[in-house]
């Protein structure tokens, strides 16, 4: 019971928007899709569900071939950006709409339904409209109705973005309780990286509809394969030095530290972080960021080292590692 | 000028006339050229007992315009939303040339079609029947209808019909449980439209129609008005007036809260 993606691929007019794409999701695996804006996130999601046409390459589901098989023979279970729950009927309906058309009898749908409720305490909420729901309930009917579905495959669409940043925490766990423990692939799309390694196994990141890496979150923090995921990945983001030779150096903020020599650089701004502050220097080298622990007294110039083996080398051309 | 003025003239603009027709059949012809005769020969249902005994009687000019524009109305809808829906799942450039076409149509004047209208009603031996009478005036709507209705499709965010593909939802399915009720404001208000174009429609009615009992209601208040070349009958067609107002009065109260959240529905977005 396996989610294939081999060389998947799909273009309107001329223009490629999501090509050479290429993943392998276990069951009860997450992969966290990730990467800027307008990269192809949503239209790989949709490409997996059925909605949008396949131009190339193969999706295959529990060694069946589904690329051409239609969005509602695909067992999928999405959950879009914006819920996409029917306005006009109850919490309740929404729900039942599904099991209705799937020719699931009535006492066995309020059943069901009771049941999914309480799995998501929404029990009390139940003949409400959507429009009367907090975002965070409207994002759990979302993914009860995904639930119900029973599907083979789990897609979520930024399934968090429209919540602030407290209520994204504490609905992570459940997230992971709900979806997860179905033992069934996972494909989870965000933009927020912090919550792409909170929850995913592995993270993919795309750019400009390829799929640059797919590894680990660890793996992609320390061994970036290309320049791009180095910058995307970990945040204060990473410091790149003054190329030389066509190869760039990039150090991580967190692996700076003071010494008695190194580079000597000026302090320009500093930011308070809580745990930790955030140094925004000027060196020879180019500026700089340092991320150091905040007991530490910061005159306004001093030298900064690195451990030779905390450097990455990129190409300067091509961005990939060297 | 205050405010409270404006809306005073602005409502004896549009309503005066009608308070007027109601006035008028209500008066005996007698009190109409004398103002000052007493009250109990001023106040009669003379009128209304006229063209309601009439032959054949004032109500089945009614039913003759409630049969044409119910069926033109259904006729239109049901061909106009699935064509609505269509318009946005073609390809764009077409979609956009397609609406270019509708907007030309909807803006063509009808009156030039009518002689052709007639032919073909000739051709086709459909002169003399109500129902189709119907088949032009559902036609003649239909760029309108579609370019409503399509606004209403468009309002709607893409995601609810992908949701439903995915919950398994056919396409008749995803009408009856989505478009359907999401976009009745606008159903309902394109409903009127096509209606009053029927209810009100004359040139077509009389060149198709010529048998008296067949008459739709514009085409009989004209004979009323013009059935004598001596005295022009002012409160039997004011009684007319009144009486064939009253159904569409009745329309538009029903359907008030739908009609003008559909006018205004695109305005803002929730
Ligand atoms: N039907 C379409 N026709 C043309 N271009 C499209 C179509 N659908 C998507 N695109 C383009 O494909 C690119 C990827 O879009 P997509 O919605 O997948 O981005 P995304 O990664 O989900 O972005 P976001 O994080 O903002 O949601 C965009 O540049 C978009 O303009
Ligand atoms: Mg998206």
């Amino acid at each position: 019971m396996t989610l294939q993606i081999q060389n998947l691929g799909r273009h309107v007019g001329q223009q490629w928007i999501v090509r050479h794409l290429n993943l392998h999701v276990e069951d009860g695996e997450c992969v966290a899709l990730v990467g800027p804006s307008g990269c192809g996130k949503s239209s790989t999601l949709r490409l997996i569900a059925g909605l949008d046409p396949v131009s190339e390459g193969e999706i295959i589901l529990n060694q069946k071939n589904i690329s051409h098989v239609s969005a509602a023979q695909r067992a999928v279970g999405m959950v879009f950006q914006s819920y996409a729950l029917l306005p006009h009927l109850s919490v309740f309906a929404n729900l039942e709409l599904g099991l209705r058309v799937r020719g699931v009898r009535p006492s066995d749908r309020q059943q069901r339904i009771q049941a999914m409720l309480e799995l998501v305490q929404l029990q009390d909420r139940a003949d409400v409209l959507p429009a009367q729901l907090s975002g965070g309930q409207r994002q759990r009917v979302a993914l009860a109705r995904a639930l119900l579905r029973d599907p083979d495959v789990y897609l979520l669409d930024e399934p968090m973005s429209n919540l602030d940043a407290q209520l994204r925490e504490e609905l992570r766990p459940e997230l992971r309780r709900l979806v997860l423990d179905r033992q069934k692939p996972v494909i989870h799309v965000t933009h927020d990286q912090h919550e792409a390694m909170a929850i995913a196994d592995r993270i993919a990141v795309l750019h400009s509809g390829r799929i640059q890496q797919v590894a680990t979150p660890t793996e992609l923090y320390h061994l970036p394969e290309t320049l791009f995921i180095a910058k995307f990945i970990g945040r204060p983001q990473i410091n790149c030095l003054r190329p030389k030779d066509g190869v760039i150096t990039a150090v991580r903020p967190e692996s700076l530290f003071f010494a008695k020599e190194g580079l000597p650089c000026k302090l320009m701004s500093r930011e308070w972080l809580g745990s930790s502050q955030l140094l925004y220097l000027e060196s020879p080298e180019g500026s700089l960021r340092l991320s150091c622990s905040t007991s530490v007294d910061i005159p306004e110039s001093l030298i900064v080292s690195w451990h030779r083996s905390d450097e990455h080398y990129f190409d300067e051309d091509s961005g990939r590692r060297l | 000028m205050n405010r409270r003025t404006l809306v005073g003239l602005l409502l004896l603009w549009s309503l005066g006339p009608l308070l007027w027709q109601v006035y008028t059949s209500f008066c005996s012809d007698q009190a109409l050229i004398q103002p000052f005769v007493s009250h109990d020969q001023r106040w009669t249902l003379i009128h209304y007992q006229s063209v309601l005994n009439a032959n054949p009687p004032f109500w089945r000019y009614l039913v003759n315009s409630l049969i044409v524009g119910i069926s033109s109305t259904f006729l239109c809808l049901l061909l106009a939303l699935p064509a609505a829906y269509a318009l946005n799942r073609i390809p764009r450039q077409l979609s956009a040339l397609s609406r270019l076409a509708l907007v030309g149509a909807a803006l063509f004047p009808y009156v030039l079609l009518f002689l052709a209208l007639l032919e073909l009603a000739r051709a086709l031996n459909l002169g003399n029947q109500l129902l189709a009478l119907s088949l032009p005036y559902a036609a003649l709507s239909q760029p309108l209808a579609i370019l409503l209705l399509n606004n209403a499709f468009n309002d709607l965010p893409p995601e609810l019909e992908d949701a439903a593909k995915l919950e398994g939802l056919s396409l008749f399915q995803r009408f009856r449980w989505i478009f359907i009720p999401l976009i009745s404001p606008a159903t309902a208000s394109t409903a009127i439209l096509v209606f009053l174009f029927s209810w009100n429609e004359y040139p077509i009615a009389l060149t198709w129609i010529s048998d008296s009992s067949k008459l739709t209601l514009p085409v009989a208040m004209a004979r009323i008005a013009g059935s004598s070349i001596y005295s022009v009958p002012y409160g039997a067609y004011a009684a007319a007036t009144v009486l064939g107002s009253i159904p569409l009065v009745l329309l538009v109260l029903i359907f008030q809260k739908p009609i003008v959240s559909g006018l205004t529905s695109g305005a803002v977005k929730g």
